[in-house]
């Protein structure tokens, strides 16, 4: 564990280098993949799509139209237990501490600017709180899932077949596409010659380099992925995809498989008395 | 009773000037195991296209004649009921490939087309296909080989009465193409399909189909039985693939009237011994082999306990490599060998600096290769992918060529790339996208683009996959001319004809280990580490050794010397 | 049979395709150097939009748009488990919008003119919608917005900043000159890899005339417009409630209020599934 750390530390200080090696390509895609498949045997992971979904329905809204600070406090602990219930990547959480503080602290500092005081920051914690609760409660739902299961349960919902399809190929194709970035980026890195980095102009000169390689290496790879689509959608008409989109049985059979257990049901139960707890404790302590 | 009949087809693709297909008639019986061969661009894979109604639904173009499958007239019928009628892996399986994990891609077809038991049918398709251990996996886990019987499996499964397959084996080590040949023959034999192969490997062509049809300018020559076929060497070698070894050693030895006029071409190593054995004049030595060891040259490049683990998605990290110990040295010419997933790319890698040992370490002219600035590395060490598309950054060859030297500010860039041009016999081709050249001239200006540094060392991964073996050839000879541009070269591949054409010393990987490391002639004598890594030697070596002669056979010439001169006594 | 409208059915699917995971790719990489900072002018996501304005100006510019959005979607939220529900909504449909526009304008691939205007208006439709967007969101979900110090202020100065740079400098530098260097450069070799043949005035005036995608335009962004008012309605409605109420009751309104919402919505596409379901 501490040994993990290290190596996550380690990580960390990559990051800030420059855009290329702040995070190896082969770090981010197993990262990628252990979020999305490394998780299969959590709690969360068992239960059913349909029920995680409407669970976030209710987690995902009903902090917006709240502003009671103890209610939303109790449901932040909730989505805590609940995102570790998922275990959750590491990479995921960090990203989303990231997002979470930069924007408000952001517009804090903006804020002071226009005659803000101290005043500014309480309304705007309870913002950050809310933008918390609910990003919480949406890596919960869809990291903790894999992404077969949060398919079948928007299709369920109504979604086009379309975006099932996308995001069952999007975790195909994924693996492909950053090989194959990589090795150009790789091409442009052994081949190229970068200016040195040295002062604060040579900075901006490497980063600006950067930038444009970046930006280049998207003509080979759009090149390169437009030879593979085109076999890719050739075999997906003779496997039957726009059969499949059209066909309501087939709709009906990938959903078969969705069943709500005991599990789910203790989940949703779970849910309701600790919300129901929490408004109580808040309607006491408030009177 | 014929399956498939074509009838006058006649095809030309939109844009294209004259047409692809020209009034080809052939039919196809069923339970037929039918390779389609032919030089590239002769048509075999629009052919095959036609029979999966791909063309003329999906693509567009100019057709007439008729293709009839099973009776059926593709132009009327739907596409899914061809495709169930008639399934296709392509040559790049990889894209066709749709979904994450095996089981769901073994099914995905039967899913799309309603059929109730579509798991089952999925499950029952992965274990034909010898995946059933693996139905859980993600496809990103799977090997090379394993991908193409997923890709095998995921048509299977839709049960079609015809697999089509465009270059089955051309990016597999022999074991895993003895493994998906004989599930093509499982599948004819026991299940009654009818499979047809496009194949450019006479020894697969001889071991395992049964008719071999010959598609020259968009027109069926002649179909016949394999072997009889593969005694056409004449025709063979006119459309650029290569008949047997053996047969072209008997045609040898007639034509030096060694061997009587009378006597059938032998197409494999058993009608050979009844050909060979009476004729052959002599089994000992008959010249001596050179060796220099490794040891004697300079050091350039060493792996000192070297080990590396994967990330692994759950669990225990798998490690690649364990305790590594390797020394290149100056000059050396070196065939990386093992089955896939034995470590070759990823010791390509160490010696890249792309990957970080966790141990030990890896150096070049004694500095640790991944302290080494990537933009420095340039003029030491070079690799060329085994893809080589990911070698073109830029817009055409010539501009690919000479990036590298042009930001280094290399003096007289120009010229150089005007050479490195000439040389690879780019010239004409200079101003057009790398990408759009055809296999051989995508190679050769890939290895253009390899060399212009002038590096130390130069790496190959692969760099015969997926050619045809006229192409092969081709590029067989540009190695060899590089031999006295690059100082030390180092190949990983599983053509063993480059191997023995090319390789001065050859090193064996067997999961992570080098189980065998020196020069050709122990490496191939070696029947454990034959066994061990499945590693086969080109035909004319075991058909020497089958005759018991004692020295090694590489090619023809050296065979057909044992039959030369005063009669073995 | 219809081969040659099939043709442009599976032609459209590559294009896609193809869109999806290039664009993916690119949000997911961007996605994970969230704060990447020169100065005051930060690089984000919608600077790879380079990538669907060149696919779209060469190819369907519906599906460039569509797939673009989709690749957002799935690569950059979903799989990175950022997926935000609904509000994701919004950028699906001013990614596509803004794609679609963009396209649909550049008849011409190889006047550089057009191209690069198309490029730019089409990143000026996106970020404006977004723009707007953002605002009603912090609006939404500040209590008495207004009446915070220096809050309104702030939004509409970062809001409106950010707007500007994303359109002057990021727009221009990262979106509309990557748009004219890579669209000459593709044109004519991409198209021949997906068996098209490469947009001309011929082919462009053959298809269609856009009414159907001006109609889907000015009803979509109507959509994303008329979400965002909902909201904003809404708040004021229960803001309003909540004046007049003990703060708890209020809560408790809220709670009820939201769960029948999602009840009903449940039931709605209950109901629509299982009469899709009877059509079998």
């Amino acid at each position: 564990m501490i040994l993990r750390n290290i190596s996550g530390v380690k990580n960390m200080r990559k990051l800030t280098e420059n855009i290329l090696d702040k995070f190896s390509i082969d770090y981010l895609r197993n990262q990628v993949l252990k979020n999305a498949y490394g998780n299969d045997d959590t709690v969360i992971a068992g239960l059913d799509p349909r029920v995680l979904l409407v669970w976030y329905l209710f987690f995902g809204l009903v902090p917006w139209f709240l502003n009671d600070v103890v209610f939303l406090l109790g449901l932040f602990l909730f989505v805590v237990m609940t995102t570790k219930a998922a275990r959750i990547a590491p990479l995921v959480l960090f990203l989303f501490c990231l997002g979470v503080f930069s924007q408000t602290g952001y517009l804090f500092i903006a804020a002071l600017f226009f005659g803000g005081s101290l005043d500014t920051a309480a309304p705007l914690l309870v913002m950050t709180l809310k933008v918390a609760i609910v990003s919480l409660a949406s890596i919960t739902v869809f990291s903790g899932l894999n992404p077969d299961r949060l398919a079948n349960g928007m299709l369920w919902f109504g979604c086009p077949g379309q975006l099932s399809f996308s995001i069952s190929f999007a975790y195909r194709i994924l693996p492909v596409l950053m090989e194959e970035f990589q090795n150009i980026l790789l091409s442009y890195r052994l081949r190229g010659c970068p200016p040195k980095k040295e002062g604060f102009i040579g900075k901006i000169r490497y980063l600006g380099y950067q930038v444009k390689m970046i930006i280049q290496s998207f003509y080979p790879l759009m090149l390169n992925t437009a030879k593979r689509s085109r076999t890719t959608v050739e075999a997906l008409e003779l496997r039957g995809y726009r059969y499949s989109i059209q066909n309501p049985a087939v709709r009906r059979m990938k959903l078969s498989m969705l069943k709500i257990t005991r599990a789910d049901l203790m989940f949703i139960g779970i849910s309701a008395v600790w919300v129901c707890a929490d408004l109580l404790l808040s309607v006491l302590i408030s009177r | 009773m014929n399956i498939i009949e074509i009838r006058d087809l006649t095809f030309t693709y939109p844009g294209a000037s004259s047409p692809t297909l020209k009034h080809l008639t052939a039919d196809i019986e069923k339970g037929d195991f039918l390779a389609v061969v032919g030089n590239n661009g002769c048509g075999k894979s629009t052919l095959c296209k036609t029979i999966n109604g791909l063309i003329p639904h999906f693509i567009a173009g100019d057709m007439t004649g008729e293709v009839l499958v099973d009776g059926m007239n593709t132009k009327e019928q739907e596409i899914g009921t061809l495709a169930k009628k008639a399934g296709y892996v392509y040559q790049d399986f990889e894209n066709q490939i749709v979904c994450p994990t095996v089981l769901e891609d073994a099914s995905y077809a039967c899913l799309n087309y309603a059929m109730e038991d579509y798991e089952a049918k999925g499950k029952e398709a992965l274990k034909v296909c010898g995946l059933e251990s693996k139905t859980d996996d993600y496809v990103w886990q799977l090997s090379g080989g394993q991908k193409h019987l997923l890709a095998l499996a995921g048509t299977t499964a839709l049960s079609p009465d015809i697999l089509i397959l465009d270059e089955p084996i051309a990016q597999l080590d022999p074991a895993h193409a003895d493994g998906i040949y004989e599930v093509l023959r499982e599948l004819n034999e026991t299940f009654g399909k009818t499979i047809i192969v496009i194949e450019h490997h006479t020894e697969y062509i001889t071991k395992y189909c049964k008719n071999v049809l010959l598609i020259k300018d968009g027109a069926a020559q002649w179909k016949l039985p394999a072997k009889e076929a593969m005694r056409r060497t004449e025709e063979l070698r006119k459309c650029n693939i290569f008949p047997p070894q053996v047969a072209v050693a008997a045609e040898r030895l007639k034509k030096e009237g060694l061997l009587s006029l009378e006597e059938r071409l032998p197409v494999d190593i058993g009608e050979g011994v009844g050909i060979f054995a009476p004729i052959l004049r002599k089994k000992g030595a008959v010249k001596r082999y050179t060796q220099q060891m490794a040891a004697e040259r300079e050091l350039t490049a060493g792996f000192e306990n070297v080990t590396v683990t994967y990330r692994a998605v759950k669990g225990e990290p798998p490690k690649i490599f364990d305790g590594f110990s390797l020394k290149i040295g100056k000059g050396e010419k070196i065939a990386l060998i093992g089955s896939n997933g034995a470590g070759k790319s990823t010791m390509l890698k160490l010696l890249m600096g792309l990957i970080r040992p966790e141990e030990g370490r890896v150096l070049l002219n004694g500095v640790p290769a991944a302290d080494i600035p990537k933009e420095e590395m340039g003029r030491t060490i070079s690799m060329v992918y085994q893809n080589p598309e990911e070698m073109f950054i830029k817009d055409s060859i010539r501009r690919d060529i000479e990036y590298a030297m042009q930001v280094r500010k290399t003096e007289n860039y120009e010229k150089r790339t005007e050479e490195l041009l000439e040389m690879f016999r780019l010239t004409e081709l200079a101003d057009r996208d790398g990408r759009l050249l055809s296999g051989g001239q995508m190679r050769r200006a890939s290895l253009a683009v390899g060399i212009a540094l002038n590096p130390e060392i130069l790496l190959l991964d692969e760099p015969t996959a997926n050619l045809d073996i006229a192409t092969r050839r081709e590029i067989m000879k540009t190695l060899q001319m590089l031999k006295g541009v690059t100082d030390t070269v180092v190949i990983a591949t599983h053509d063993m004809q480059l191997v023995c054409d090319w390789a001065e010393r050859i090193i064996v990987l067997s999961s992570g280990y080098v189980i065998a490391d020196g020069p050709k002639e122990d490496i191939f004598a070696d029947m454990y580490v034959r066994r061990q890594v499945g590693i086969r030697p080109p035909q004319i070596y075991d058909m020497a050794r089958e005759l018991g002669i004692e020295d090694s056979c590489f090619t023809i010439d050296d065979f057909t010397e044992y039959f030369r001169g005063e009669k073995y006594a | 049979m219809n081969p040659e409208n099939k043709i442009t059915q599976s032609q459209k699917l590559m294009v896609f395709v193809l869109s999806m995971s290039l664009y993916g790719l690119a949000t997911l990489f961007t996605e994970l150097i969230p704060s990447f900072q020169v100065g005051i002018v930060e690089f984000s996501v919608e600077y790879f939009l380079f990538i669907p304005l060149t696919l779209a100006m060469l190819f369907d510019p519906l599906s460039a748009g569509l797939g673009a959005a989709t690749g957002e979607l799935v690569f950059s939220e979903i799989m990175l488990g950022q997926f935000g529900g609904l509000g994701e909504l919004e950028k699906f449909l001013t990614v596509t919008i803004g794609v679609y526009i963009a396209g649909r304008l550049a008849k011409n691939p190889l006047n550089r003119a057009v191209v690069a205007g198309a490029a730019i208006l089409g990143v000026i439709v996106q970020q404006f919608m977004g723009c707007v967007v953002d605002i009603l969101k912090v609006q939404f979900a500040v209590e008495e917005f207004e009446a915070v110090p220096g809050l309104p202020e702030s939004v509409f100065f970062t809001e409106g900043f950010a707007f500007l740079n994303d359109v002057l400098f990021s727009g221009i530098l990262f979106c509309m000159l990557p748009t004219l260097f890579l669209v000459p450069k593709l044109y004519g070799k991409i198209e021949p890899l997906l068996g098209m043949k490469p947009r001309n005035a011929e082919n462009m005036s053959a298809s269609p005339i856009p009414v159907k995608g001006v109609v889907l335009s000015i009803v979509g962004f109507a959509a994303a417009i008329a979400a965002e008012l909902l909201a904003s309605g809404g708040y004021e409605l229960i803001d309003w409630e909540a004046a007049w109420a003990e703060s708890s009751s209020a809560i408790i309104v809220a709670i009820i209020v939201a769960a029948v919402i999602a009840l009903i919505t449940i039931g709605v596409i209950r109901s629509k599934a299982a009469s899709s379901k009877e059509t079998v």
